[in-house]
């Protein structure tokens, strides 16, 4: 499948087999049409190939299905054969190919002049270099030579290690910026392991977050997000129709706050706390689990001084709010705590709250078999800092991890890199390290790699090359393998000539744990069909060590008066996701603010403070201060600053360059919270918003009904119109009228649909200018509005929706356009002919969704983010209008499919970006001609729920009918 | 005043119309386009009556009919002690010489705005020559057909096929 991708010439599929009228671009189509010399069996110019590999954006280890025409990789999906994601793919995984088509790709190695400029070298010399210096280092004594990289694979990760051995070394550090390993330590303590464990929402009733933000960045986002999309779904329990109820502890309201029953507000490093005094609750009204076998009296002494009425004094938390979620914890069948603080005390006492109500190996387990942890202690961080600090490291190859930008000052790493005379970094867009490193050598992108993963017991990703690499760069496994046999490693030690036999060999492996009886070649060529090798694995049997109780954790005292938060950005997380103009340009679901970065303060501290909304403050705290835009925002508790992560870059390419601030800047190390000093400067830097509105102003853009009312069969009331009011003859669909259904209530706003449906349909990004006058491209964003306060009992905590083209059947945009552009297929859906407009913008502005894009300029993917176009969809120029088309490209091909085929469409077949991008299948789609349609049953299923946007006040009759949002009323469940 | 303007009106007016009458649209089928090699469609699908979709195989499978790779015209003409037939050229009868690209030059292309795609066409019974004319009676290829949206829908009509917009422009 993919040996013979190896052998292919880029260019030559680039421009292959007279690809007529698909090269997109704004140039004029090619006049030359280069076919094969020998033509390649597995590969039809024009139609995609798919290979699976695997997405290493963060540690989860999601399956990706790559989908590659003529030669090139134009979009990533999830793949359905994997366990962890099951065919969904998050932002960040689908925006690594703007990390691999980086026009700021480090495209030649390069060496750094005595005079500080960087001169381009070719790799013989660069190889040379960096032996050189190595074999130096090796004699001049021991541990002379390390490696600082993020965990990349147990393979790469292995081999590192036994190239620095070769190289008389053992200083290989595995590090992460924001590792939960907070978590693995807690496990230590209450079960003698060190593994994180997997968890399953769906089958709790009652869940509390304790900081742990698994909808946006924690631990595996895709999956929990599945997960928790089951647990609210609406079920029968014990009689009666139910979902589950959850509540988030935190200083911010984030997704997941937003998407549960109650939100918390605490300062940071309170959430313990409040987990000690929920525990306190179920010990006191004995909602112990008997099964669980703890001893009462010690819990008793663990939880006391805990009460709630202490707690909240401390707080500042209502006690009847830990109460309720004592009681919501505690009587729920099956409930399960999650913990995502910095400090060890929440994630024991979330350990503790499982245990005691039974829920160990059911809602949380722990599973036999785990790989090992990636990453490397603390100690070893510390150890080799000190050793540069001492001019005891030589040589220091850095890779895939940016320490000068994402460790705290107090580590003092850059006086520390000083102290190495030469520093070697390898990766892709060169980053603040890179502008101190002395050799630059490009690597490949995990897309043009071999790499394997395994993120959890079971669970063995393969990654493989997708396409030919797009710069001279190198696999970093053949780089440092390479290097270990000229330092005289031979095969005994290193027994693999490449990354790729390395791979294989560990699969090989694999094959004899697993028992399989097959060749090894059809093992491992299966394992690359698959993507990977998922075999079920088992939950361990765990013990709860009772020392555990020994070490009451202290009470938190009332905290700092003014504190800081910081948090990983949904997209660009701990900042390597500033390079991708995507996750740049889509807004953080949230505060809805693109291209910066911001902190958000209460109305009421601002006010404290005169802080007014949009000045630019200082964040002074002990370890150095940063200037960032002050967004008023309610999402914040009073008395905390939040800020998030990820910007601030002074390198990185120029997506990520001199944009918002570093938080890192701020922080301890380890830390994500601190006491802040705030300074106001008095200067305005506008945070730009695609947002207009925080309210809906009293329209029912977003409907929600409670689940008590679901339960009643009783529908909210909304207005109706008497019927569809006609003035002209109805449209005839004979064949087809698509249609899309969409549960609000299963969204978690996460903009995975939004990445999507960048990448298939070729949008363009605008950049921060473009966006502060209105003009971003996205066909389909993520819509959130806050409920008036008045209604607060009787509203979710945030409505959230995706906004798209609705495809109405009364089309307000259709009949007044005067050339015809805008029009009805004979399918139902609102065409826009880009060949026809003239840009007048009257159906824009007469669209009351607002989904009509305008081409105010002419769209730019600097080379070579061009390679990543759709050659299916065409590629707009300015003066035009474009919209959401139900991904017509998809929906033709899979019609010419079965046309060719002679046989009829299958239900869901046809699958729309979107659609095929969301974790939790909030949406679906299908033929409304069809009453048996997946979607159609959906609607039908669910028909109490049902409500489309604005067809009351406009009659527009949309394609597109949601399913409402369910909450829990308050104070009447 | 008029003894002025009006020559110069009309000279604008003629000078407009020869710039469209002269000037060509990028996706306008060429007369004109010249081959690297002397290769006769006529002698291969016209003489030897060769099946188009010998050579353009993809035509039935994808959007695009594929141009022959080399090893397809070394099928025939390969070594010619060991029954290869001869060419009119010599490049792959030429011991010193492997077979190499050739970079023809297109003959048809389409705007950036027309998704076509050659798969249902065939599919549908649609012969090769209704849009790119006789070609096995060509030695060069040479377009017969403007193939402009008034073409592409006299046939849509005729034979009852979709005159959605929206199923080419997207």
């Amino acid at each position: 499948m993919s040996e013979g991708l190896s052998r292919r010439s880029f260019l030559k599929i680039a421009s292959a087999a007279g690809a007529a009228a698909a090269i997109p671009g704004c140039e004029p189509a090619g006049r030359q049409i280069i076919p094969y010399v020998v033509p390649d069996e597995n590969m039809i110019p024009g139609v995609p190939s798919f290979y699976a590999t695997t997405c290493t954006e963060c540690g989860a280890g999601c399956g990706v299905v790559a989908r590659v025409r003529e030669g090139r990789v134009i979009k990533l999906e999830g793949n359905p054969k994997d366990p962890i994601g099951q065919g969904a793919l998050c932002a960040r995984g689908q925006a690594s190919l703007q990390g691999l088509y980086n026009p700021d790709r480090l495209a030649h190695p390069f060496v750094r002049g005595d005079d500080g400029r960087l001169r381009r070298i070719s790799w013989d010399v660069a190889t040379r270099a960096l032996i050189g210096r190595l074999s130096t280092a090796a004699k001049a004594g021991k541990d002379r030579v390390a490696y600082l990289a993020r965990p990349q694979g147990p393979t790469l990760d292995k081999i590192a290690g036994l190239w620095l051995s070769a190289w008389n070394s053992s200083k290989a550090v595995f590090h992460e910026p924001l590792a939960n390993s907070v978590a693995r330590q807690a496990a230590q303590d209450c079960f003698g392991r060190g593994d994180a464990p997997v968890y399953h929402l769906d089958q709790a009733e009652a869940l509390i977050s304790f900081g742990a933000d698994f909808i946006e960045t924690w631990e595996s986002p895709i999956e929990l997000a599945r997960q928790y999309a089951a647990f609210r779904t609406p079920k029968e329990r014990r009689g009666k129709l139910t979902i589950g109820r959850a509540a988030y502890v935190g200083p911010r309201m984030n997704l997941t706050a937003a998407k549960c029953d109650d939100w918390v507000g605490v300062k940071p490093g309170h959430e313990a706390a409040i987990a000690m005094s929920v525990l306190y609750v179920l010990v006191r009204q004995g909602w112990i689990s008997p099964n669980s076998g703890f001893d009462i009296a010690t819990l008793k002494s663990f939880v006391d001084g805990y009460d709630p009425d202490a707690v909240s004094q401390q707080t500042g938390v209502p006690a009847e709010t830990i109460v309720r979620l004592g009681q919501m914890f505690g009587q729920a069948e099956g409930a399960v705590a999650l913990a995502g603080t910095e400090d060890k005390e929440t994630h024991v006492a979330a350990y503790v709250l499982n245990a005691v109500t039974g829920n160990l190996g059911k809602t949380v387990a722990f599973l036999a078999g785990s790989p090992p942890s990636p990453l490397s202690p603390q100690a070893d961080l510390d150890g080799l800092i000190a050793a540069m600090n001492q001019k005891q490291i030589e040589v220091l190859v850095i890779a895939g991890s940016n320490p000068i930008y994402a460790m705290s000052p107090a580590a003092k790493f850059n006086d520390a890199l000083r102290q190495v005379p030469f520093v070697v970094w390898c990766g892709l867009v060169p980053d603040e390290t890179a502008d101190k490193a002395h050799l630059l050598l490009p690597i490949h992108h995990p897309l043009e790699a071999w790499r394997d993963s395994a993120p959890r017991a079971g669970v063995s990703g393969l990654g493989q090359p997708v396409m030919q690499p797009v710069f001279e760069s190198r696999d970093l496994g053949d780089v440092i393998l390479d290097s270990a046999r000229a330092a005289g490693a031979d095969s005994k030690t290193v027994p693999w000539q490449t990354m790729a036999d390395a791979v294989n060999a560990g699969f090989q492996q694999l094959q004899k744990q697993l028992g399989d009886k097959n060749k090894p070649e059809d093992f491992f060529a299966q394992a690359l069909r698959d993507g990977g090798v998922f075999a079920d694995a088992k939950a361990a049997d765990v013990k709860f060590n009772p020392a555990v109780f020994q070490n009451k954790p202290k009470p938190p005292g009332a905290g700092p008066d003014l504190a800081l938060a910081v948090y990983p950005h949904i997209f660009l997380y701990d900042g390597r996701g500033a390079d991708k103009p995507w996750l740049q340009e889509i807004p953080e679901p949230v505060d809805q603010i693109v291209w910066d970065s911001w902190a958000e303060i209460h109305p009421d501290t601002a006010k404290a403070l005169g802080i007014a909304a949009n000045e630019m403050i200082e964040l002074q705290t002990d370890q150095g201060t940063v200037a960032v835009s002050a967004l008023v925002s309610e999402h914040v508790r009073s008395g905390v600053i939040a800020m998030p992560l990820g910007q601030g870059h002074t390198s990185y390419g120029r997506y990520a360059k001199g944009r918002g601030a570093n938080a890192f800047a701020v922080l301890a190390p380890g830390a994500r919270s601190a006491a802040v000093k705030v300074h106001a400067t008095g200067r305005k830097s506008a945070l730009v918003s695609p947002l207009y509105s925080e309210d809906m102003m009293g329209r029912n853009i977003v409907e929600a009904m409670s689940i008590e009312d679901l339960a009643r069969g009783v529908a909210p009331e909304s207005e109706t119109v008497p019927g569809p009011y006609e003035m002209y003859a109805p449209f005839k669909y004979p064949t087809h009228k698509w249609g899309m259904t969409i549960d609000v209530n299963a969204c978690t706003g996460c903009s995975a649909c939004v990445a999507a449906c960048y990448a298939e349909n070729n949008l363009a990004v605008i950049g921060k200018e473009g966006c502060a006058d209105g003009r971003i491209m996205s066909w389909m964003r993520i819509e959130r509005f806050t409920p008036p306060k008045e209604q607060a009992d009787k509203a979710p905590l945030m409505y959230i929706t995706p906004m798209l083209c609705q495809q109405c059947e009364h089309a307000p945009c259709e009949p007044v356009c005067p050339v015809f552009a805008a029009y009805h297929t004979e399918e139902g859906i609102n065409g826009q002919n880009y060949n026809r407009c003239v840009g007048t913008r009257y159906c824009e502005n007469n669209c009351p969704y607002k989904v009509r894009r305008f081409n105010w300029y002419k769209p730019e993917w600097p080379a070579p983010l061009h390679l990543q176009l759709n050659p299916d969809v065409t590629v707009r120029g300015a003066g035009v209008m474009e919209k959401c088309t139900f991904c017509i490209q998809r929906i033709v091909s899979v019609e010419i499919d079965a046309k060719t085929g002679d046989r009829k469409l299958r239900d869901s077949e046809i699958v729309p970006a979107c659609a095929q991008a969301c974790p939790t299948r909030a949406i679906s789609f299908g033929d409304m001609n069809d009453q048996q349609s997946e979607m159609m049953r959906r609607r039908k299923d669910n028909q109490l729920r049902t409500y489309r946007v604005f067809n009351a006040e406009f009659n527009t009759l949309p394609a597109i009918t949601y399913l409402r949002e369910i909450y829990h009323e308050k104070g009447r469940a | 005043m008029n003894r002025i303007l009006i020559p110069v009106a009309l000279a604008t007016f003629v000078g407009g119309l020869m710039v469209l009458a002269f000037s060509q649209r990028p996706w306008a089928p060429r007369q004109d386009v010249q081959q690297p090699i002397p290769f006769s469609h006529r002698i291969h699908a016209g003489v030897n009556k060769i099946p188009c979709q010998y050579c353009h195989e993809y035509a039935r499978r994808s959007q695009t009919s594929g141009v022959p790779p080399v090893q397809r015209c070394v099928g025939c003409h390969g070594d010619a002690l060991f029954g290869g037939l001869k060419p009119v050229t010599r490049p792959w009868t030429d011991h010193s010489q492997p077979p190499f690209e050739i970079r023809w030059n297109r003959v048809y292309t389409l705007p950036d705005f027309v998704r076509f795609t050659h798969q249902p066409h065939i599919w549908a019974g649609v012969a090769c020559q209704e849009c790119h004319g006789p070609v096995e009676e060509m030695d060069r290829i040479e377009p017969v057909h403007e193939i402009n949206m008034g073409f592409c829908l006299d046939c849509h009509q005729k034979r009852g096929a979709t005159q959605d917009c929206f199923v080419c422009h997207h």
